[in-house]
């Protein structure tokens, strides 16, 4: 699988997965996001940054079509998402883009191998082998059988990201993946993430944590809504 | 290798096992629902039969005379010919009767002439010390009215000497004493051959009593059958308690019906409670769900799945506790045990599938509408 995703990211010309042309989002009288335009192309590894209230989360939310925006466009792979229906947002959440939570959100009641079945079984079909393959990857094939409660917290968010990845989704998109984290973990799962760049993934991160700036070939910061700077 | 379906099994069974508690008072909502639900069906079904059968127990609710008052009595092939109209599946018994006046040694009595076997049918309510006798054409046996035998004394096995109408004479044996508590405690038994020989009169009889599974306008259309069958009778309905026959029937049924339907009510309403809080407590793993890229039916059928199971397992305990519940409703008001119906499970079963799903229609609605970045958010 890592072959595979290093000769298509070899061989294919960087084209945006994604695009944004004058984004907004407005929530009532409060503008949450204004003109908001950016590309991102496959393969890149993008930290976007800003202090509280700056619109990171409300970014975060439209680019993984949960939430809608008021004005502008976003295209995903090219296509645009504006006019989809609730079932279509839905589709394109299973197919095409992969999350990873700061709170983990995992299922407490299922064990680590059965939340990334559980994430197979609403995009196609539960595949166990495949669910302990993404499990070994992420270096928790031992801890299959555990539920959340008998993991860390580096653990589970290990488990979170085997879970964005088991789909092979076009995009990452992560929420303060280390917000949670102690520093040993933090590196961890900091390291998941070059790994996952290398192999040429698509990656765009919501974060606080400047290492992740360091380690992101391009950080987006964000100021009351808008794009401050894009470097 | 898992499969789809094993996840949705492994999904819907992990799910509710977290939630024993609020699981539990769905299932015993549903469970006691089901209950009452197969108790009463399974009443409802026997019911007819039970109150029939206790019904006829307060003896004749039909009544076949000569159509002419004057005439002497009828004729056995016109009365043969009447009881023959009467559905076969309706008639629980018939017996003519023929009355006299007859000696015995000490004084006289009145004779009644009858069909020992069909009498015991129509008056199944008396009490007899001895025994019945069992067939039609006994003419050594007789039975004694329980004041007539008081006042002379006799007892089953004792014999009597009757003498009737022109010299005719019997010797007859008592096998039973019977105590009706009516006019028959005066009377003196015996078949109807020898009343018809005792008394002058073969062939004749005054009249018939019948015991027959009819209410209402039934009764008149039953009544009006057997008068164009049979021409020279008249048969009369005792309104007295047939029709009180059909009306308890009807209130009972319509009375099942009402509790029926108010418990289904209450299920609903417990259901509904119950799975609401469910949505809301799991909303997070809702909004998981859809941020993962289940869609609308992925969400319906797992809480449609969970209330499916939820009812199965609801009626299959309500099905054992209902079988129950029968037995004893059917003891406390016919002193009988109420059979197994094969239809009780099926129809209780879609009851409560029924209003699990009318309970499940709001939740899911709302389980449908939950902001996946809301609550995902904690909010």
């Amino acid at each position: 699988m890592t072959a595979a995703v290093s000769l298509r990211a070899s061989v294919e010309p960087a084209r945006p997965v994604i695009e944004l042309r004058g984004l907004g989002r407005s929530f009532g009288t409060v503008e949450a996001l204004r003109e908001v335009s950016f590309a991102i192309p496959s393969g890149a590894f993008v930290a976007i940054m800003g202090p509280s209230g700056s619109g990171k989360t409300t970014l975060l939310n439209l680019l993984s079509c949960l939430d809608r925006p008021t004005a502008g466009e976003y295209l995903l792979d090219g296509i645009p998402t504006a006019g989809m229906s609730e079932a279509e947002q839905a589709r394109i959440r299973r197919e095409r883009i992969g999350l990873v939570f700061q709170q983990f959100h995992l299922i407490p009641y299922l064990t680590a191998l059965e939340n990334l079945m559980l994430a197979q079984h609403y995009h196609s079909v539960a595949d166990a082998a495949a669910a302990r393959a993404a499990l070994e990857r992420v270096g928790l094939g031992h801890r299959a059988g555990h539920r959340p409660s008998q993991l860390s917290g580096g653990e589970q968010q290990r488990v979170c990201i085997a879970r964005a990845l088991i789909n092979e989704p076009s995009l990452i998109l992560a929420d303060e993946p280390t917000g949670n984290l102690d520093e040993a973990n933090e590196t961890v799962v900091m390291d998941l993430f070059r790994q996952l760049h290398r192999e040429g993934r698509t990656i765009v991160l919501v974060t606080h944590n400047p290492a992740f700036g360091e380690v992101a070939e391009r950080t987006i910061r964000l100021a009351h809504g808008r794009v401050e700077s894009d470097r | 290798m898992a499969s789809g379906r094993r996840m949705f099994a492994v999904l819907l069974w992990r799910s509710l096992s977290v939630r024993a508690g609020r699981v539990g008072v769905a299932l015993a909502a549903l469970a006691v629902g089901a209950a009452v639900v197969s108790a009463l069906l399974s009443l409802y079904l026997d019911i007819k039969v039970k109150m029939g059968e206790e019904l006829r127990a307060y003896g004749a609710n039909f009544v076949i005379a000569a159509a002419d008052p004057a005439a002497d009595g009828l004729d056995a092939a016109a009365l043969a010919r009447a009881v023959a109209a009467v559905p076969p599946e309706r008639l629980v018994g018939a017996s003519p009767a023929l009355y006299g006046v007859v000696r015995l040694d000490q004084g006289n009595a009145v004779l009644a002439g009858v069909d020992f076997p069909g009498l015991r049918r129509v008056s199944p309510y008396w009490q007899v010390t001895g025994a019945w006798i069992g067939v039609a054409f006994d003419e050594r046996n007789a039975m004694v009215g329980r004041r007539l035998a008081d006042a002379m004394k006799v007892r089953p096995g004792d014999t009597l000497a009757v003498l009737g109408a022109g010299g005719a004479k019997a010797q007859v044996t008592v096998k039973g004493v019977v105590e009706s508590g009516d006019a028959e405690d005066d009377q003196l038994f015996v078949s109807l051959p020898l009343a018809q020989r005792l008394l002058g009169r073969p062939g004749r009889a005054d009249f018939a009593m019948l015991s027959v599974t009819v209410d209402g306008a039934a009764a008149d259309a039953l009544a009006a059958a057997i008068d164009a069958a049979a021409p020279g009778v008249s048969a009369k309905p005792i309104r007295r308690v047939s029709e009180s026959d059909g009306v308890i029937l009807d209130k009972i049924d319509g009375l099942m019906a009402v509790v029926a339907a108010f418990i289904l009510v209450m299920t609903t309403l417990c259901v509904n409670a119950t799975l609401t809080a469910m949505v809301a407590e799991r909303a997070p793993e809702i909004g998981l769900a859809k941020a993962l890229g289940a869609d609308h039916r992925a969400i319906v059928a797992q809480f449609l799945g969970e209330t499916a199971l939820i009812s199965v397992a609801g009626t299959l305990l309500g099905l054992v506790l209902g079988f129950g519940l029968a037995q004893l409703l059917g003891q406390a008001v016919f002193g009988a045990w109420v059979g197994f119906r094969p239809l009780v499970p099926p129809v209780t079963l879609a009851a409560a599938m029924a209003t699990a799903l009318a309970a499940a229609i709001l939740p899911v609605r709302r389980a449908v509408k939950v902001a996946p970045a809301r609550v995902l958010r904690g909010e």
